[in-house]
């Protein structure tokens, strides 16, 4: 019984030492390991074969000598630590010694399972192999380490020793720290070993010293303390004793080692109380410790009675152990897989950590230093393979277990006597348990790769630096100016609009225009303009018109058909006329070659007549008081019709009408001219009969141009027939008031343009007076007053429709006008005495000198004709008077010269005589008083076809043809036309060869117009008729 | 280990160098592809960003810039009318490194991507 007490109570000593052992060894083993690669080969081998020898020892022997070693190792390691405390560093190596309690106490919690424990029992031997391969791996990196760490362990411990001294308490209390604390740990050990690398060769030797001396003193005390201790304990121990059976013996036994090895150490710190060491503090600590041994004994106690039960092997417990040991690594290492059982020992953690503050206070400092140099293996670590990790920790495992064997050999082999002697019943619990704390011890070592991680980060971190510095010596580094990445100007606020609004059926649309261009407004509205015209008298087409609208119309219509029509018409005109003429020819011929059978008895001297159709509703009751040839173109006749009183259909009555004749054209006249007033006198334009004068009663002197187109002109429809009506081209009336006439016009007579002297009478050539008359000749007019006008006939180039402003007398459109050019006063001093005495004296008559445009002859109503000339001398009679007296109070009322003898001219007068004068003298060639038997002589006219004849018309209507070549004394007819009075007589006839015919005109009262033709005798010229004549002109003078 | 034997590049190959015109065209290639007719998501943005920052990295990686660090920016904002104005600075060797950055826009969002490559002497 004893020696069991004995036992127990070394056992619990012994495992109280452990605990101390292990904290201790927690720098040993490290110190070993590092140790290895320098030791020699056959030592490491040893060491294995030791570990081998030592599991076979242990399971063969069940531990007893094994446990005594065991045993005597941990009062060994007690001492050592002792020593180590003393030496001040022993507060730094005695953490991982707390640390092994812990872990210790979850191995024994956690490892009741048996299973389980049987399980990994199996796994053993297979996993051993593995170890020792890892080992050797380990060992190779180990050594590499090493190298790097004798490097740098030389500057770090001497930081590391100062920070060591650093209070933060806080740290270890953390249970998150629990990961970093077992690879401070780590990483400590590697740093002490080498410190204690350098102390081992002395410190061995004296520890050895040391430690049989402290043994041998130790185990007196502990002896003493056994006995003590068995006293309290027995009676409960051997309750539970007698209650196990005998299997069990051993584990209870463990379990009362361990309760009393607790208490050894209890009563061993009051023992070393008088150390000097030991401060105030461990005294507290002590007996916290006190407390909390008993409690670990509880709970080992309680946990054992379980366990023990099962009849648990030593062997298996160690393997146990083993497995526990990866376990705790992987918590410690990886932090991963083992959480809950972290949690478990936090727990444990936290009552312990009350226990040990001051010894975690002390060992804080260290800890931090080892916290410094800890960066990011961690994160290595979880990266590693499992498998991997799981092989490290196994060579971990193994390792650990090599260095284990490895003292517990060197402490066997030192102390083993000592051990033996007193140790005679090593207990199983014990190698157990100290196999317990070396696997708990040993999870440190797992931390060993983050260390090393740690290490290639440090080296790689020194190796950038020292690039960063040689590089930075070569490069420049610039600040570059600021890159604008993104600038994005906020939205107006327009924009923003019209990004919202704006798409919704409307477009957006720019415009850029000129500054410049402004508006410019105009009130006042716009005028509206148009032209018109009126005219008076309305003529044709409306009195008022709109001139442009028309005249654009008419020009849009007609203007490209103008050119051709104009050509048209005038071929139609010429051409037209032409046919007419030549149709009516045939058809006069015809009918007056019937008349001159019927007729020939009425009239003696005419065998034939035509009768111009005068029978038109405009002259009717007109009676025709002047019929006049065209002395250019002997076919061209006009009558003058006076004004009518009665009212007829056509409003023409008080205006005379002048109808333009063509004698082979009898059944119309070829032009119709009206005048508003009565018509005294007419005569053609030279040549061409294109021009008509008239002198009127008012003193004025009208003019119309034939040419004119008829549609200009008025236009009067009269039954089927249009007909129209031509007003004056142009009139003297309202103009000419300064230089016109203010008498009545008697006579106007167109001035000869043939040169003085030349006498062509056989030859009146329509040619020549064609092409000397033009349209520039001279016209003269006499009124009543002796006033003799001469006007230029001008004819303009282009007429104006709208009237001209400055020639008033001028027609629209009209293109003939006349200019005033002189006038002469052509009565003198002889008519103004004499006529004062008698009556005023009158110029009726007008007649130019046919080849002579100079000299005229003026019919006085004197019986006398005045001779005169426009310019130059005055010709030699100035009178061409009667035969016996001066004057006779008898107008003159006709003058003709001869067409065959210019010079040789007829004069009528009104009191019935009848004087044949040569120009060169005033006497007359003949007189002839009684040949119309008093009546007056209205009318009297040379034949133009026999030099000899002439006709003489009194008023009395008796036509008196005289024959001077049958007799000069008489005429040799006379013809009495008293049915139908004639009131106008004119002769005409041809005197060329080709077809010679010679008439007279006949105008009746009744306005009819007959043409006669004179018989064969009075037409046909003789030879003998130009000598009778000259023979009168000797006979006379 | 045996640092004080090493050599530098001090300078890229002109070939490698990082041009910032390739690079702007990847940019845009991959933005316009991605992003056109995108609408803004809150929900989304912060993937699209992360993943288009990925996949121009990715492109522009195997551009062939030897020797490149790369660090792509993304940003993708909504676009509600405000301004917004984004610049960067760098301190770097000007001969080596440069950048890259292209703008995109839409009706709902616009796209910043900064590329900034720095060569690794």
């Amino acid at each position: 019984m004893h020696s069991e007490k004995d036992k127990d109570n070394r056992d619990g000593h012994s495992r109280r030492r452990e605990d101390d052992e292990r904290k201790h060894r927690g720098g040993q083993s490290v110190e070993r390991r590092h140790r290895d690669p320098v030791e020699s080969r056959p030592e490491r081998d040893k060491e294995r074969d030791r570990r081998h020898g030592d599991s076979r020892d242990r399971q063969r022997k069940d531990g007893s000598h094994d446990r005594r070693g065991d045993k005597d190792r941990g009062r060994r390691d007690d001492e050592d630590r002792r020593k180590r405390a003393d030496d001040g560093r022993d507060r730094r190596e005695t953490a991982p010694g707390k640390e092994d309690l812990r872990e210790r106490e979850r191995h024994r919690d956690r490892h009741k399972d048996k299973e389980k424990e049987r399980a990994k029992v199996k796994e053993k031997h297979p996993e051993e192999d593995r170890d020792k391969r890892r080992e050797d791996r380990e060992k190779e990196r180990r050594r590499e380490e090493q190298e790097r760490e004798q490097r740098r362990e030389r500057r770090r411990r001497d930081e590391s020793d100062e920070v060591r001294r650093d209070p933060t308490g806080k740290l270890h209390r953390e249970p998150r720290d629990r990961k970093h604390r077992g690879e401070h740990e780590d990483k400590r050990r590697d740093r002490d070993v080498q410190e204690d690398r350098r102390r081992t060769e002395d410190r061995e030797y004296k520890e050895e010293v040391r430690r049989h001396k402290e043994e041998r003193e130790r185990r007196h005390k502990e002896r003493r303390r056994h006995d003590e201790t068995h006293k309290h304990d027995s009676a409960s121990r051997e309750r539970q004793d007698s209650k196990q059976s005998a299997d069990d013996v051993r584990n209870s036994r463990g379990d009362r080692e361990r309760t009393e090895r607790d208490r050894h150490k209890e009563r061993r710190k009051k023992e070393e109380e008088t150390d000097i060491e030991r401060s105030q503090k461990e005294r507290g600590h002590r007996e916290a410790e006190d407390k909390d041994v008993e409690r670990n004994h509880r709970e080992r106690s309680g946990s054992k009675k379980s366990s023990s039960g099962k009849s648990l092997t030593y062997e298996k417990r160690e393997e146990d152990s083993n497995d526990e040991e990866v376990v705790s690594r992987q918590q410690t290492a990886g932090g991963k897989n083992g959480e809950e059982k972290a949690e478990k020992a936090d727990l444990a953690e936290q009552e312990y950590e009350e226990d040990f503050e001051e010894y975690e206070e002390d060992f804080e400092d260290v800890e931090e230093s080892a916290d410094e140099g800890e960066d990011g293996p961690d994160v290595d670590d979880g990266k590693e393979g499992p498998t991997a990790q799981a092989s490290k920790e196994i060579e971990a495992i193994r390792r650990a277990m090599a260095e284990e064997n490895e003292r517990a050999g060197s402490a066997r082999s030192r102390h083993s006597a000592v051990r033996e002697e007193r140790e005679d019943k090593p207990g199983g619990s014990e190698g157990s348990e100290r196999n317990q704390g070396e696997t708990s011890r040993r999870g440190k070592f797992i931390d060993f790769v983050a260390a090393k991680q740690r290490e290639v980060s440090q080296k790689v971190a020194t190796r950038q630096k020292k690039r960063s510095t040689e590089l930075l010596r070569l490069i420049d580094l610039d600040v570059t100016a600021t890159f604008s990445l993104l600038d994005l100007p906020p939205v107006s606020e327009y924009e923003m609009y019209i990004k919202s609004f704006g798409n919704a059926n409307a477009k957006q649309a720019y415009v850029q225009c000129n500054e410049d261009d402004t508006d410019r407004d105009v009130q006042t509205e716009e005028m509206e303009m148009c032209e018109k015209w009126t005219q008076h008298p309305p003529e044709y087409s409306g009195a008022c018109g709109d001139p442009n609208p028309s005249q654009e119309a008419r020009d849009k219509t007609s203007g490209e058909l103008i050119l051709d029509s104009q050509r048209l018409m005038s071929f139609l005109r010429s051409a037209s006329q032409v046919m007419v003429v030549l149709l009516e020819e045939d058809q006069a011929e015809r009918k007056s070659l019937r008349k001159l059978k019927t007729q020939k008895d009425s009239l003696s001297f005419s065998d034939g007549s035509l009768q111009l159709n005068a029978k038109l509703p405009f002259l009717l009751g007109r009676q025709i008081s002047l019929v006049h040839f065209s002395p250019a173109q002997k076919h061209i006749m006009l009558s003058v019709h006076t004004p009518t009183a009665t009212a007829s259909a056509v409003r023409l009555d008080s205006c005379a009408v002048v109808c333009v004749w063509n004698i082979w054209e009898p059944s119309r006249p070829q032009q119709i001219l009206v005048y508003g007033s009565e018509v005294q006198c007419c005569c053609f334009s030279p040549g061409k009969s294109s021009l008509v004068f008239a002198g009127t009663p008012v003193g004025s002197v009208v003019l119309w141009d034939l040419r004119e187109h008829s549609s200009t002109h008025y236009r009067l429809r009269i039954g089927e027939d249009e007909w129209t009506f031509r007003h004056p081209t142009f009139s003297t009336d309202a103009v000419m008031c300064g230089s016109g006439h203010v008498s009545p016009v008697t006579s106007v007579e167109v001035v000869p343009s043939f040169a003085a002297g030349r006498l062509r009478p056989e030859l009146p050539p329509l040619a020549s007076e064609e092409e000397s008359s033009g349209l520039s000749f001279q016209l003269a007019s006499l009124d009543e007053s002796g006033l003799l006008n001469f006007w230029v006939v001008v004819e303009l180039p282009r007429g104006n429709e709208a009237g001209s402003p400055t020639d008033l007398g001028l027609r629209p459109g009209g293109k003939v006008k006349l200019l005033h050019s002189s006038s002469l006063l052509t009565v003198q001093r002889p008519s103004l005495r004499e006529a004062a005495k008698t009556r005023p004296f009158q110029t009726l008559l007008l007649k130019y000198h046919p080849t002579d445009s100079n000299q005229f002859f003026i019919g006085t109503n004197l019986g006398l004709v005045s001779h005169g000339t426009s310019h130059g001398l005055k010709a030699p009679p100035q009178f061409y008077r009667f035969q016996e007296v001066d004057e006779r109070t008898a107008d003159v009322s006709a003058i003709h010269f001869s067409p065959f003898r210019p010079n040789l001219f007829l004069v009528g007068c009104a009191d019935g005589s009848i004087r044949l004068h040569a120009v060169s003298h005033d006497r007359p060639l003949a007189e002839w008083m009684n040949s119309t038997a008093g009546e007056a002589v209205v009318s009297l006219q040379w034949a133009q076809t026999r030099p000899a004849v002439f006709c003489v018309f009194d008023a009395a209507s008796n036509l008196h043809v005289w024959d001077m070549l049958k007799d000069d004394a008489q005429p040799v007819l006379t013809e009495k036309m008293t049915a139908d009075r004639v009131t106008a007589m004119a002769v005409f006839g041809d005197s060329r060869q080709q077809n010679t015919y010679s008439g007279i005109a006949l105008a009746h009262e009744s306005g009819n117009i007959e043409l006669r033709y004179f018989t064969q005798t009075l037409t046909v010229p003789s030879p003998a008729e130009e000598g009778k004549l000259e023979s009168l002109l000797t006979e006379a003078f | 280990m045996v640092e004080g034997s090493d050599t530098y590049f001090l300078r890229p190959n002109h070939q490698l160098k990082f041009k910032p015109a390739i690079v702007k065209g990847y940019i845009r290639e991959i933005v316009r592809e991605r992003l056109s007719g995108v609408q803004y998501d809150p929900e989304n943005v912060p993937e699209l960003t992360l993943s288009l920052a990925e996949s121009v990295k990715d492109k522009v990686k195997n551009a062939g810039f030897d020797r490149y660090k790369l660090v792509v920016q993304v940003l993708i904002g909504e676009q509600r009318g405000q301004g917004v104005k984004m610049s960067s600075r760098c301190l770097w060797d000007a001969d080596t490194d440069n950048y890259a950055e292209d703008v995109f826009m839409n009706d709902s969002l616009f796209c910043v991507v900064a590329v900034f490559g720095s060569y690794y002497y």
